[in-house]
């Protein structure tokens, strides 16, 4: 999908809530419809082979979900776990996975004119996962496309058969 | 009820009652499932997947029939079978009077159904006609005329849903009223009491009238009660000083008979025994159309109100009932000793009493440090809820698990029958019948199963002197076993009949156009009885041998996310062994430590453990350790280079060694130390995740970490290469 239709399909579904969260110096938001709940950081229990950024798996009241640690992922400089770590639930298409993130923010409803296209910069972040730049005063916003970046091959969340 | 059933067939040697009820309510969901596909088809562009769906349920009624010696249904449902197995083949053409009939039928088996469910009293539907017609379709031939609606002539035409209102049809009074209600601020207020008619059964009706005023509404309403009983429940939406209620013309206390209960009556004055007969659904529902006609606010005679009008007719006269809004409460029947209720909800009450558990155990850890003596109270209400908890826990999950036997002892009578009805002979063993199994699962693995041994019996299972002739014994074996197999359950139909022929297999495929080659493995061909329409029998029996039952058994199998194998040896019999996931499983476990990390190994794989000497281990070749066991040397699997487990407490090393067996061999794993046994919930990693290799599954533990369960079948593997 090339980034004007990503805009325009922004555009037409009208002004959406996003939630906010850091990581390091950045700020990031995900549509808050994907975001099943807000927890605390709990040791998940590790699963042999997997790639570093996925921690393990906790239980979720009796489900048992993985988690994924987005400063890892995102090759942030450092990532602590203390009291305010905080890990975002979400719902992608009936699997649920938790994320791993410095902060939540603030819950904010951008108009679509306020999102600009990210330019085309070398990343770790695909950059097809990468909705557009939100500007909120100084602040400038990625707004990811959570459920593209958490469902990609190279997550190694989902199998190969799927 | 299921008690009073007469047998129908021989008489049968093994209770077969307690599954009545079962199979009534599977058929019964087959027949709407039908009838829903039915209903949905396209008949110019009618896909396989359609007719093969709509064959798969008539197909399954008629297994149960036959299964329970209900022949009038097996009869019915074995001739829409043939008809559907045309089409499905497309040697015809469905077309509108096809799904008429087929339509006719299932309401017809429902109703046959619907009698021997209530002890076979009454006089049972006449299908001659029915099957008459069908066989003339499935001929090719074409109807005169459809009759879909036309009752049969035959058929009891009695029934009591419509006995209704029996106060307005009293003499002693219906009237009828006009009721002005006004002046009203907000006069759609007034609505409401429409409601108060539709809602309570015997009140009577209401039409809304034509007012001249606009804050003022007019209803004409006929009704039995007085003045005073409906100014009190008006009260409710208007204030009674703002009611008016004057009586209109002469009180017509038959006109709602006259309406609504008309030849019906009339039937019923003539011969008033048959009102107390059980009737059947089809009769009903078609009186029910004559009868209803135009009359206001009637509902379709849809498949749900069918099911309610049959459900009424048992009850007493006394059951009154709003014609146009029949009271679902009056299905209540007596035989619903057990509810039907939605796995998912089961799982999600498992899922809260985990939690609930995990939160007990805490709450008990937190509250060892207080004194007894000042926290007394606190401390017995903690004691209670430990209690209560673990018998609440034990109960939830018993909702789930039910032993093997329920499935397995649905089959000695059905063979018993069906090898009667072949002139075979035949022995059933069953083993492993304790093993529980998840009751979503039992209730998905009884069809294939039912299958499989019917299969066994049929096309596996040979004649008597044929058997001697090969110098076997006269009678042959069927032998059903379940159990736990490296995390699996494992279910296997053994046979020592003919076994497959991989000739005439392989021909048979060929003539279906199906892509095969003498090179195949036997297990490829063994899988080619799998697809759909494929048998090799050479004769289609009203037992088996459309070739639809193996095209099931896989569908319904691979849906649990579970395998089919076949094993045969041609002349010495066949195995068909059906793996299913431990999904949803309870497992007995056996917790190991290793490092920091705890692991499950399935406990019914563990044969020992045993502390290691440094020297009872030897590196062969590449490194791969092996220990001497009692004179048996058998491969070391390291768990913590398996799982690369990190290691901070360089004190401790691994020098404990479980031996597990899967798959017919033996490996040691090399653990820290053994924790304990417990029976663990197994959960699937992959709803969420995806698969871990070495990994069956995961479960929670009492602190409410999850834990990893061992697939020691994928350890073993992994110790050959």
């Amino acid at each position: 999908m090339g980034m004007m239709e990503k805009l325009n399909e922004l555009a037409t579904s009208g002004a959406r809530e996003y939630l906010t969260f850091r990581l390091d110096q950045e700020e990031y938001g995900i549509d808050i419809l994907k975001v099943q709940e807000i927890r605390g950081y709990e040791p998940p229990t590790r699963v042999a082979n997997a790639p570093s950024f996925i921690k393990g798996v906790v239980n979720l009241r009796g489900t048992i979900v993985p988690i994924v640690d987005m400063r890892l992922k995102f090759n942030c400089s450092k990532s602590e776990y203390n009291s305010f770590t905080v890990v975002i639930v979400l719902n992608l298409r009936n699997r649920i996975v938790g994320i791993v993130v410095d902060s939540v923010s603030d819950v904010m409803e951008l108009p679509p004119e306020s999102l600009k296209t990210a330019p085309d910069i070398e990343s770790v972040i695909d950059s097809s996962a990468v909705l557009g730049l939100g500007s909120v005063g100084e602040r400038m916003l990625i707004l990811l496309d959570i459920e593209k970046l958490m469902s990609a091959p190279e997550m190694g969340l989902v199998s190969a058969a799927d | 009820m299921a008690e009073t059933h007469q047998e129908g067939g021989s008489g049968g040697d093994f209770d077969l009652s307690q599954f009545y009820q079962i199979f009534f309510e599977e058929a019964g969901e087959n027949l709407d499932q039908m009838e829903q596909m039915l209903l949905n088809l396209n008949l110019e562009t009618a896909d396989d997947e359609e007719l093969n769906g709509i064959f798969r349920c008539a197909h399954s009624v008629k297994g149960g029939a036959a299964t329970f010696g209900f022949a009038d249904v097996a009869e019915l449902t074995h001739q829409m079978e043939s008809l559907l197995d045309r089409l499905r083949r497309h040697e015809l053409q469905p077309n509108a009077s096809m799904v008429d009939v087929l339509l006719e039928s299932a309401d017809a088996s429902r109703s046959l159904l619907a009698r021997h469910q209530a002890g076979d009293e009454g006089e049972a539907l006449p299908t001659g006609d029915l099957v008459k017609r069908i066989s003339v379709l499935a001929a090719g031939g074409v109807l005169e005329a459809p009759k879909a609606a036309a009752p049969t002539p035959t058929a009891p035409t009695v029934s009591k849903p419509e006995v209704q209102q029996p106060q307005s049809a009293s003499p002693k009074g219906a009237r009828r009223l006009e009721i002005v209600i006004g002046p009203l601020e907000k006069p759609e207020q007034a609505d409401a009491i429409q409601e108060l008619f539709r809602d309570i059964p015997g009140l009577g009706s209401i039409t809304p009238g034509a007012s001249a005023q606009s804050s003022l509404k007019v209803f004409h309403a006929e009704t039995s009660s007085t003045d005073d009983e409906l100014l009190d429940l008006f009260a409710f939406h208007v204030s009674r000083d703002r009611v008016k209620i004057t009586t209109q013309s002469a009180p017509a206390a038959s006109a709602p008979a006259k309406d609504e209960g008309f030849g019906f009556f009339e039937g019923a004055a003539g011969s008033p025994s048959q009102v107390q007969a059980p009737v059947v659904a089809q009769p009903a529902t078609e009186a029910g159309f004559g009868f209803f006609d135009g009359a206001p606010g009637v509902p379709s005679a849809s498949p749900e109100s069918t099911a309610v009008v049959v459900a009424a007719s048992h009850e007493t006269a006394s059951a009154v009932k709003a014609v146009a809004k029949p009271n679902p409460a009056i299905a209540a029947q007596p035989e619903a000793a057990t509810i039907r209720v939605a796995i998912s909800k089961v799982d999600q009450l498992i899922n809260l009493v985990g939690e609930l558990v995990i939160t007990q155990a805490m709450l008990a850890q937190n509250s060892r440090a207080l004194d007894p003596a000042v926290y007394q109270q606190l401390l017995t209400g903690l004691a209670d809820l430990d209690r209560n908890t673990r018998d609440l826990q034990e109960s939830v999950m018993s909702i789930r698990m039910i032993p093997m036997s329920i499935v397995f002892s649905r089959f000695p009578r059905m063979l018993r029958d069906l090898a009667g009805k072949l002139g075979k002979k035949v022995e059933f063993v069953t083993q492993g019948e304790a093993t529980e199994l998840d009751k979503g699962l039992v209730e998905k693995i009884t069809d294939p199963l039912t299958h499989l041994v019917r299969n066994s019996c049929d096309h596996g299972i040979e004649m008597p002197a044929e058997r001697l002739a090969a110098g076997k014994s006269e009678s042959g074996t069927i032998t059903l076993s379940a159990s736990h197999q490296g995390g699996s359950i494992v279910i296997e139909v053994r046979d020592d009949g003919r076994g497959l022929s991989r000739t005439k297999i392989l021909n048979k495929a060929r003539e279906r156009g199906l892509d095969v080659s003498d090179q195949m493995s036997d297990a490829e061909v063994w899988q080619l009885i799998f697809a759909p329409g494929f048998s090799t029998a050479a004769v289609v029996t009203d037992v088996s041998g459309r070739g639809v039952g193996m095209d099931v058994v896989k569908k319904n199998i691979t849906a649990l996310n579970g395998t089919v194998d076949i094993d045969s040896a041609e002349g010495y019999g066949m195995k068909v062994s059906v793996r299913l996931p431990l999904t949803l499983a309870i497992m007995d476990g056996m917790s190991v430590g290793v490092g920091e990390e705890v692991y499950i190994l399935p406990l019914s794989s563990v044969i020992e453990s045993f502390q290691v000497k440094a020297d009872a281990v030897s590196t062969v070749g590449q490194g791969s350790q092996l220990v001497k066991v009692r004179d048996e040397y058998m491969p070391v699997i390291e768990l913590e280079k398996v799982f690369q487990i990190p290691r901070f407490d360089f004190e401790k090393s691994s020098d404990i060694m479980v031996v597990v067996e899967a798959d017919g061999s033996r490996v040691a794993l090399l653990v820290d130390e053994l924790l304990g046994q417990q029976q663990v919930v197994v959960k699937n990693l992959e709803s969420n995740y995806r698969k871990v290799p070495n990994v069956s599954g995961a479960t929670i533990l009492g602190d409410g970490k999850v834990a990893l369960i061992l697939d020691t079948g994928a350890l073993v593997r992994r110790s050959r290469h």
